[in-house]
Order: structure tokens, then C-alpha cells, then sequence
């Protein structure tokens, strides 16, 4: 997702060429052959998924007699050994979670690991920008204890009172796998693009199955405060920032000394264009659409340029 | 509100207070229509030592709580009769409470079995809910008191609703002897009157000279013109009766209720607030209010022909399809019926359900997916179903057929015949939307309870048993099949010119058949046995069969479900609902890798009618994956009748079929409504749209649709390249 701060974002792809993504993927704990299945299988298409993006990345799977907690502590203080901060860190949580008013736990074999027992694991990451995707019930009872600044936290519930078995996790994956779940055409899916979209397609399930939604997904990027279920305020734009799958080449550019004019010219065009969208609800709109088309073509041609 | 029998009852009750008055006395003097001696009357009563007194006294003077509150108190003294009971709970009906006044009547039934006004108390709460034990209860009642005139007067109504007008004059006439100021018996007689097209006057005469301001009368006979698709007369009825009594709140309501039936919403709202205002709270009157506010969700569409109101989040998915298929519908009705609606169709479209069941207030038939008030149809939107158990196409022409042939008889026509005479047209649209044998069809076969066409109108009013609304659907359908097949289709016409001619149901067979109905029981018996008989002579082996079909799929024992799966089909063809044969042995193709044998057992599916969305579309992938894309596309296009709405994914694939063979037009409506259905993907819909639009030559439309898409994505580069292809100036021509 493109936001205004193009410049800067221009510099955190930049580094995110050079730095490495650490994905840790668990799969809970079933309870049921059927749970135990789907939950396996969204961890392992996550993890085939995660491990063909471009760049240095790091995939962990925990399933099956796997998704313990002593191995999963194990596994995040292996990425605490070699994480830098620059690097990327993503977990994702799948399969089934309580909340007893006070306290989330995520159900693994054996011991369940709480959510702040969580939080302080990953705490100990050096990395920057983190994710915790947690999709299972009550997870929005985990929020509050995951947040932290630089870190995203999605949640499949809204609160922790959200307790039947959830579906976010089916459409998360399925964000991956959908072409269009990149709306805004940038060959890549942000955490921002797979949340609207993992959101947007639980909603129409339960729609579809005239079942009353029993998750409505959240997520938190600020650091503090209450969950919330859109952009707005200051919240979204780590999460717009964090990609976690490039699908094409849109990095090759980047790289190219011969280009970087270009490259700018383009930034400067991009940037004009946020601007004009900000501002089209107090514009004449034909004035609106004569420059907006204005800056459009230009940076058709530009990108012509570059792709040539 | 009956009031007339308990009149005689308590004057009985109470003819120890010789001097004082009883609420008897009170309530013959409102029945009589003297209004101010009843309300001194009441006065009265509430002065009385007796609490009941006091109840009846409050309840008179319409002091609702004060009424309930003595009554509480009387039922709280030792020994207090079963009566008060039952008038307590005629006070909770006529206050909208039916549960505690069912409870209240079977507490006095407790008390004393023979109260044959406790009977009478839950014949009324049947008659409301189209519950064919009113006419058990209300026969219950009579025997055992075999002068309850009230009961007769019950019975009348029923009989009339049942279209029975015989029944209904001997039962209003035995009330009548029993009590001749039987006010509503009277009403009974009047509206069969009316019915037939003759003049009640001389009966409305009859009521007049008892009580000049007896608007309930009114009432009576406005609902008996309403089950009979008489709404316009209905409304007569009901401005007849406000006029005689101002203060009768329900006729206000109704007659609110019955302009919204006919599509008005001002006047509706008014008489609706009016009876709100007047603490007239029934659900009908609420939800209707509920209703009308909820308008202002709706955007209307207007043509020459029609108007369509659909509510705002949906109406760019739903308009291009349904307002289509109604020039389609009107133009086929047109041709088929010789004839041309007087005025323009008005079709509401409901995504809850429960909007859509606010319309059909007072009607029979609840689990109905649409209705028709002469040139309104109100219909269940698609979205208010779980994908895949409505057809809105089979719907929409169903109810179509209502509006023509409503309006070809000047809405004089049995129910049974335009009921089945939609569901016959159904099936002459698709042979996919005909008329189907579902289980409770062939029970009824097979258990012999299909009606006899004379008295078929009974199995859609007041059903005797679950499910018979559904059985009468299919047997006047096929009766209607039936009668196209043996004397051709333009029989159909010819009785619908004889119902018009106000001609009954007998006497319309008669003169276009040649047959009597009995003649006709006979043979379509036959051809309904010969058609349907084997399936129902061995519906418990298929259940049994299916059963097990069930259990090998479910342990994936699919070798067993393919073997299995071909003769419990043919046992049962027509059935597709859940866990059918064609799925199951789907399911089984799928798992072994066979995509022709998959393709062909639910192409099988479609075409016995199977309409779940993901089966269709897995369909239609497999035949894209073969190369059928014209097969696709028409597979894909059978969705758009079934749920057009939320899926991004039907729209997209359907556009893209149509673009790849080159049909602009329908690309350019499939990509339209992807756009408007709010798809993740925004940008990749306009630019969908886009190129449609380029194809097909419409430039300008297609520019705006792809700054639509690089607004939302400016960095999308097919978008930006064809932007830049629109942006060259047009080649000069020599």
C-alpha cells in the first residue's frame, strides 16, 4: 500500500532490500482431527507461501506435536540471537485461543503460552518492525498485552469475548494466494492489504451463510490504545508499510544508478497524486479530474521510461 | 374483537345484581352503537365493588392497564371462574399479547374442559395465524354450546377465507338464527356479496339498523376483500368503516397496511402514525412504520413499463438483471396473455427477510418468497437467502404472472388457479425452474392427500397439515401442467377469461374442459401417479438408500458412493436439495481425479435444477478447463438468477468469459457490477471495465473508468498503458 510518506518509504524499501524477514508460523492445537487439519494446512500453505517471497527470509513452522511451547520459546529466542534491528519479524498464530477475562492464552500441546508470555519473547527480538498475526477465537483478548511501538498486532476477534472457532485465518492465507488481494497494483501484499482483505471475505461468510459474525477482525500499530478495525488516526500505517509478499519485480528499479531520476520524478508524481486525493473533497471536480488525469499520464509515461 | 357472545353469557353470570349494571348490559349497548349510554355504563362498573366489574368497566372505556390490573385482582380471589379467565385473555388479544391470552384460555380449559368460550378464545388466535385448528376450536365450541352464535360467525369467516361462499352463508345464517343482531355474520354476508360481484346493501342495511356506526363491519369485510385480491376495494371498505367510526384504530391501520399493499407511502404513513398515536401498537402496525422509514434505505428506478425499488447497497448488483428480465417477463406475458397492463409494475425488493414478511402482514402463506397486490410485487431480495434456495428469476416471474392474470380477471380468480398458473410459468421460462416433486410432495402422493381442485384454496389458507402449502403450490401447478398437456396451453387462457367472467371453479372446468371436476380429480390423479406414483411408492427405500450414500461419503468410501450413487438418482431424480446423490458422487469424480465424470454429474445437476452457487461454479470451472467456455458462461449466467449479489468472483469470471468472446455489452454489465459491489480489488474491477468499454469503442467512458482504477492504484501499469493508448489523438483518415 502507497501512503503519502513516500520518501521515507522509499528508504524502508530500500533497506527491506538489503534486510531479512523472520517468519514464525504455529499451527495450535486442534482438539479435533478436523480443527487439526485445517489448522496444519493453513500453516504449512502459509509457510510454502512466505518462503517463495523474494528476499532473505527465515520461515519457522511449528505443527502437529510441534507447536509446543517450549519450542516455540525456542524458536523466538533463536530469531532473538540472530535478528537484527532492521530486519523484519512476523509471527502468526493459527488454531484456537481462551480469554478468562484477564488473561489470553494461545493452545498449544501440552502447556498453553499466555500473551504476555508471548509479548516478552518477542520482546527480546531486535527487529525493528514486528507483526503478530493472531487469528484465533478470543485473540482479541491479546491485544492490549502484544502492543508495543513498532510492533503490529492483528487480532480475528475483536475482544477476548469472541469465543467460537474462527475463519480469518483461512482468508489470511487466502490473501496470499488471490492476485487480487493487491489493490493497489504495487506487484506486492502488504499486512494492511491481507488484513482488509482477510476481513472483508470473514464478513462475507458468515454474510453468505446468514451465520451472525461471531469474529470481526481488529489490529492495533501504534503501540497503545484500543484495537481498531480501520486506518485512521495514525493507525494502519506500519501496517501499510510491512510487507510480507513481493510478487513480481518492482524492486529491480530501485537498483538501477541510471534510473534514479526517473525513479525521483515518479516519487514526485506519486506524492502529487496523495496530495490531489487528499484534497479532491474541496475541489471543483473537473478542475480534480483535468489534474489528476494530468498527473496520471505523466506517470504512465514515466513508469514507460523506467520500464524500458 | 367478538363481543357479542359473552354478552348473554354474563348477563346470565350476573343476574343477581338485578339493579345494577352489568358489563353485559354495557357491552350490548356499545355493540348497539350507543356510545354514550355504554360509556356511562362502563363508568359504572368501575365503581363497582366486584373486581371483575371493574376490569370490564376499564376495559369499556379502553383504560387498558387499569383493566388488566383489576382483572389480576379478581383472578387472585379464591374460587374465580374460568370465564374471567377468558375474558381476561380476550383482553390481552385484543391487546396484541396472543401468548398470554392462549395461556389464559388453556388455564380455563384447565379448569373447566367444557368452556366452550375458552374454545372460541383460541379458535380467534388461530384464525390470525392461518392455523387450521380455528375451525376444529371454533367446531369444539359449538358442540359444546351449540348457541354460541360467535363460534357460527367465526366459522363464516373461515369458510369464506378458504374461498368456500356456500359454507359461509349457511354458518353466518345459523348465527343469525341463533342471535339476529349477529353484526359480523352479517358482515360475512355482505362480503360474499361482494365477492360475486353483487350488492351487499341490503345486508349492510341490516347492520345499520342495528348500529348505524358499526365500522368493524367494514373491517370484516375489507380483510375478506383483501384474501381475495381485492385491494383497491379493500381500501373502500376500510375508508367506510373510519368514516363510521373515527376512533377505530385498527381500520386505520389496516387500511395504512392495505395502501402500502397498493404502494403508496404518505396517506400509509399518516393512517399509520394515526393508530400509533392512539396506542394501536399491534406488530403489523409497528413494523409497517418500521418499514416505511426504512424506505429512505431504497432508491427507486423508474421506465415506461416499471419501477423497481431496491435498496441502496445492493442496487447496482441487482438493477441491470432485474430490470432486464421484467421487459423480458412483460413482453412475453404480454404476448402470451393478448392483453396490456393498465399501468407500470412496481416491484420492492427486501435484503432482510423480515422487511419483505412486514408486507405480507395478514396474509396466508408466511414462508413465501414474494407477493403480489395487484401491480405491486414485494419479493425477497436474493441476499436475503442463504445462497442457493432462491431463484429470484423463477420468483419474479411467478409473481409477474400474478400481475397479469390479477389483472385479466379483475382480480375474481381462485387462488388455487393464479397460484398455479405462476408455477406453471415457471417452468415454461426453464425447465431448470419448474416445478419440482420435493419430499413432502411425493408423502402426499403417496399417502393420497392431494386435494380435489374444488377445494384445493383450502390447502393454501388455513393448511391442515406442515408442509401443505408447499403441496398445494405443486399440485395446482401441475394440475395447470396437466391441463396444457392434455388440452393445450391456450386452455389456461380460456379459464382465466372465464374466472373473469366471474364463472367458478366447476363451471370454468366444465365450459373449457368439458370435464367436471371430479372428471378432472380423476384423470390428473392418474397422470400425476403415472408420473410420480413409482418415486413415491418407494420414497422410504430412496430415503434409506440416500442414508447410506450419506455415510460411505462422509468416511470417503467413494468407490461405494459411485457405485451406489447412479440408482438413487434414478430412484429420485428431481431430488437436489441437501445432501443429494449428484453432489455426493460429485465429491467422489473430484477425489479421483475424474473432471469429465465430475462435469457430467452436475451438469445432471443443473439441469434436475441444483442451484448451489459453489457446485455451479465448480462446474463452470471444469468446463472452462475443458474448453467449453460457452457452457461455462451459460452455467455462470444461471447464478445471476440465483445470487448476483456479494461475489466479486462470479462477476469477474462472468466478465471475463464475455470479454474473451467478444461480448462487449455483457462484459461492460459484469464489470459494472463487480465495481459497484465494493470488490477488495477496486482498482483491478474499473480497469476490467475499462478495457470493456475500450473494446467496445465507448472512449470516454472507458477514460473515466481507468483514472477510476489508477485513482485507487497509480502505480497499476496495465492501467497506465492504457491511459496512455487512450491519450493518443485519433488517427487521420485521408
Amino acid at each position: 500500500m502507497r501512503r503519502a510518506l513516500l520518501l521515507s518509504m522509499l528508504c524502508a524499501v530500500t533497506l527491506q532490500a538489503r534486510a531479512a524477514t523472520y517468519y514464525v508460523l504455529v499451527a495450535g492445537l486442534g482438539g479435533e482431527p478436523d480443527y487439526e487439519q485445517r489448522f496444519t494446512a493453513a500453516a504449512n500453505d502459509l509457510d510454502k507461501i512466505y518462503k517463495s517471497a523474494q528476499g532473505t527470509v527465515h520461515v519457522t513452522t511449528l505443527t502437529g506435536a510441534q507447536a509446543t511451547a517450549t519450542q516455540l520459546r525456542q524458536t523466538l529466542d533463536g530469531i532473538a540471537r540472530d535478528a537484527k534491528p532492521e530486519d523484519d519479524f512476523a509471527l502468526v498464530l493459527i488454531g484456537h485461543g481462551s480469554f478468562d477475562g484477564v488473561e489470553y492464552k494461545f493452545n498449544l500441546v501440552g502447556p498453553d503460552v499466555s500473551a504476555s508470555e508471548l509479548a516478552t519473547m518477542c520482546n527480546r527480538i531486535a527487529a525493528r518492525r514486528q507483526l503478530i498475526v493472531d487469528t484465533t477465537s478470543a485473540s482479541g483478548g491479546a491485544v492490549r498485552a502484544l502492543e508495543r511501538p513498532g510492533r503490529a498486532v492483528i487480532a480475528a476477534t475483536k475482544s477476548g469475548t469472541e469465543k467460537n472457532a474462527t475463519v480469518f485465518a483461512r482468508f489470511w492465507v487466502e490473501a496470499f494466494q488471490d492476485p487480487s488481494a493487491d489493490t493497489d497494483k504495487s506487484d506486492s501484499i502488504s499486512a494492511m492489504e491481507a488484513f482488509i482483505y482477510a476481513s472483508k471475505k470473514t464478513a462475507e461468510f458468515y454474510d453468505s451463510q446468514k451465520r451472525l459474525a461471531t469474529e470481526h477482525a481488529v489490529f492495533n500499530d501504534t503501540g497503545s490504545g484500543e484495537p481498531v478495525r480501520d486506518a485512521a488516526n495514525g493507525q494502519g500505517l506500519l501496517l501499510s508499510n510491512f510487507t510480507l509478499l513481493r510478487l513480481g519485480t518492482s524492486q529491480m528499479a530501485a537498483n538501477d544508478p541510471a534510473k534514479r531520476a526517473l525513479l525521483a520524478k515518479k516519487d514526485d508524481l506519486e506524492q502529487k497524486i496523495d496530495t490531489l486525493k487528499y484534497q479532491k473533497a474541496a475541489m471543483d471536480p473537473a478542475d480534480y479530474k483535468k489534474q489528476l488525469t494530468d498527473a496520471l499520464v505523466e506517470l504512465a509515461k514515466v513508469q514507460q521510461e523506467l520500464d524500458q | 374483537m367478538r363481543r357479542a357472545a359473552f354478552i348473554l353469557v354474563m348477563m346470565l353470570a350476573c343476574s343477581l345484581a338485578a339493579h345494577a349494571a352489568v358489563p353485559g348490559d354495557c357491552w350490548a349497548l356499545h355493540k348497539h352503537g350507543h356510545a354514550a349510554q355504554a360509556q356511562s355504563c362502563f363508568d359504572g362498573l368501575t365503581q363497582s365493588g366486584n373486581a371483575y366489574y371493574r376490569a370490564e368497566g376499564f376495559w369499556g372505556l379502553e383504560e387498558w392497564e387499569q383493566a388488566k390490573q383489576q382483572f389480576e385482582t379478581a383472578l387472585k380471589q379464591p374460587n374465580s371462574p374460568a370465564l374471567w379467565r377468558v375474558r381476561y385473555g380476550m383482553l390481552f388479544h385484543q391487546r396484541f399479547n396472543d401468548k398470554d391470552a392462549g395461556d389464559l384460555f388453556q388455564e380455563a380449559l384447565k379448569m373447566d374442559p367444557q368452556n366452550a368460550q375458552a374454545y372460541l378464545g383460541m379458535a380467534e388466535l388461530s384464525t390470525e395465524g392461518f392455523d387450521s385448528k380455528a375451525s376444529e376450536y371454533a367446531a369444539e365450541a359449538i358442540a359444546l354450546d351449540p348457541k354460541l352464535a360467535e363460534a357460527h360467525e367465526l366459522l363464516a369467516d373461515l369458510e369464506l377465507s378458504n374461498d368456500e361462499p356456500d359454507r359461509a352463508v349457511a354458518e353466518a345464517d345459523k348465527a343469525i338464527a341463533l342471535e339476529d343482531d349477529a353484526l359480523d355474520a352479517m358482515a360475512t354476508h355482505a362480503a360474499v356479496e361482494l365477492i360475486a360481484d353483487r350488492s351487499p346493501d341490503a345486508w349492510l342495511a341490516k347492520i345499520q339498523a342495528f348500529n348505524p356506526a358499526y365500522g368493524e363491519a367494514y373491517v370484516h369485510i375489507a380483510r375478506q376483500l383483501e384474501l381475495h385480491y381485492r385491494y383497491e376495494d379493500a381500501v373502500t371498505y376500510y375508508r367506510k368503516a373510519i368514516e363510521l367510526e373515527p376512533r377505530l384504530w385498527v381500520a386505520h391501520s389496516e387500511l395504512g397496511i392495505d395502501l402500502m399493499r397498493l404502494g403508496k407511502q404518505e396517506e400509509p404513513s399518516q393512517e399509520l402514525e394515526l393508530s400509533y398515536n392512539n396506542d394501536y401498537r399491534d406488530a403489523a402496525t409497528v413494523n409497517s412504520l418500521k418499514l416505511l422509514d426504512s424506505y429512505k434505505n431504497y432508491n427507486t428506478f423508474s421506465d415506461t413499463t416499471t419501477i423497481l425499488k431496491l435498496d441502496k447497497a445492493e442496487s447496482a448488483q441487482l438493477l441491470p438483471y432485474m430490470q432486464t428480465e421484467l421487459h423480458t417477463i412483460i413482453t412475453t406475458y404480454q404476448k402470451k396473455y393478448r392483453m396490456t397492463l393498465p399501468g407500470l409494475v412496481q416491484v420492492e425488493v427486501y435484503p432482510n427477510h423480515e422487511d419483505f414478511a412486514v408486507r405480507t402482514t395478514g396474509m396466508p402463506g408466511l414462508g413465501a418468497l414474494g407477493v403480489t397486490f395487484g401491480e405491486v410485487i414485494a419479493m425477497d431480495s436474493p441476499s436475503a437467502r442463504t445462497p442457493g434456495e432462491f431463484n429470484w428469476g423463477a420468483t419474479l416471474w411467478h409473481e409477474m404472472s400474478h400481475v397479469f392474470i390479477l389483472t385479466a380477471t379483475n382480480h375474481r380468480v381462485p387462488r388455487w388457479f393464479t397460484e398455479g398458473l405462476a408455477v406453471h410459468e415457471e417452468g415454461q421460462r426453464s425447465p431448470e425452474w419448474s416445478n419440482r416433486a420435493t419430499p413432502e410432495v411425493l408423502i402426499a402422493i403417496r399417502d393420497k392427500k392431494l386435494l380435489p381442485v374444488a377445494n384445493l384454496d383450502r390447502g393454501f389458507v388455513y393448511p391442515e397439515y406442515p408442509m401443505q402449502v408447499n403441496v398445494s403450490y405443486f399440485q395446482a401447478g401441475t394440475i395447470c401442467d396437466f391441463i396444457a398437456t392434455r388440452w393445450g396451453e391456450d386452455k389456461l387462457l380460456d379459464m382465466v377469461h372465464s374466472f373473469a367472467r366471474l364463472q367458478t371453479t366447476p363451471q370454468a372446468i366444465q365450459q373449457n374442459l368439458g370435464e367436471s371436476t371430479e372428471q378432472l380429480d380423476q384423470q390428473y390423479l392418474a397422470w400425476i401417479n403415472q408420473q410420480y406414483g413409482t418415486e413415491a411408492a418407494h420414497f422410504d427405500e430412496w430415503k434409506d438408500k440416500l442414508k447410506a450414500l450419506v455415510g460411505a461419503a462422509e468416511q470417503k468410501q467413494y468407490d461405494t458412493v459411485l457405485r451406489q450413487g447412479p440408482a438413487v438418482i434414478a430412484m429420485y431424480p428431481e431430488y437436489v436439495n441437501d445432501a443429494n446423490a449428484y453432489e455426493l458422487m460429485a465429491e467422489g469424480y473430484k477425489a479421483r481425479g475424474d473432471a469429465k465424470a465430475e462435469a457430467a454429474v452436475l451438469t445432471a445437476y443443473e439441469h434436475a435444477g441444483g442451484q448451489m452457487p459453489d457446485d455451479l461454479k465448480r462446474l463452470a470451472t471444469l468446463q472452462q478447463g475443458a474448453g467449453q467456455s460457452s457452457e461455462a458462461l451459460a452455467t455462470l449466467e444461471r447464478l445471476n438468477y440465483i445470487y448476483p449479489v456479494k461475489d466479486e468472483d462470479l462477476h469477474r469470471r462472468l466478465g471475463d468469459l464475455l470479454y474473451q468472446q467478444k461480448q462487449y455489452d455483457g462484459a461492460i454489465r459484469e464489470y459494472n457490477v463487480l465495481a459497484a459491489s465494493n470488490p477488495v480489488d477496486k482498482a483491478g474491477a474499473q480497469f476490467d471495465l475499462a478495457q470493456a468499454y475500450f473494446a467496445a469503442g465507448q472512449k470516454d467512458k472507458a477514460e473515466d473508468s481507468v483514472l477510476g482504477a489508477l485513482e485507487t492504484a497509480p502505480g497499476y501499469r496495465p492501467a497506465q498503458k492504457l491511459l496512455l493508448e487512450l491519450q493518443k489523438p485519433p488517427e487521420k483518415s485521408n
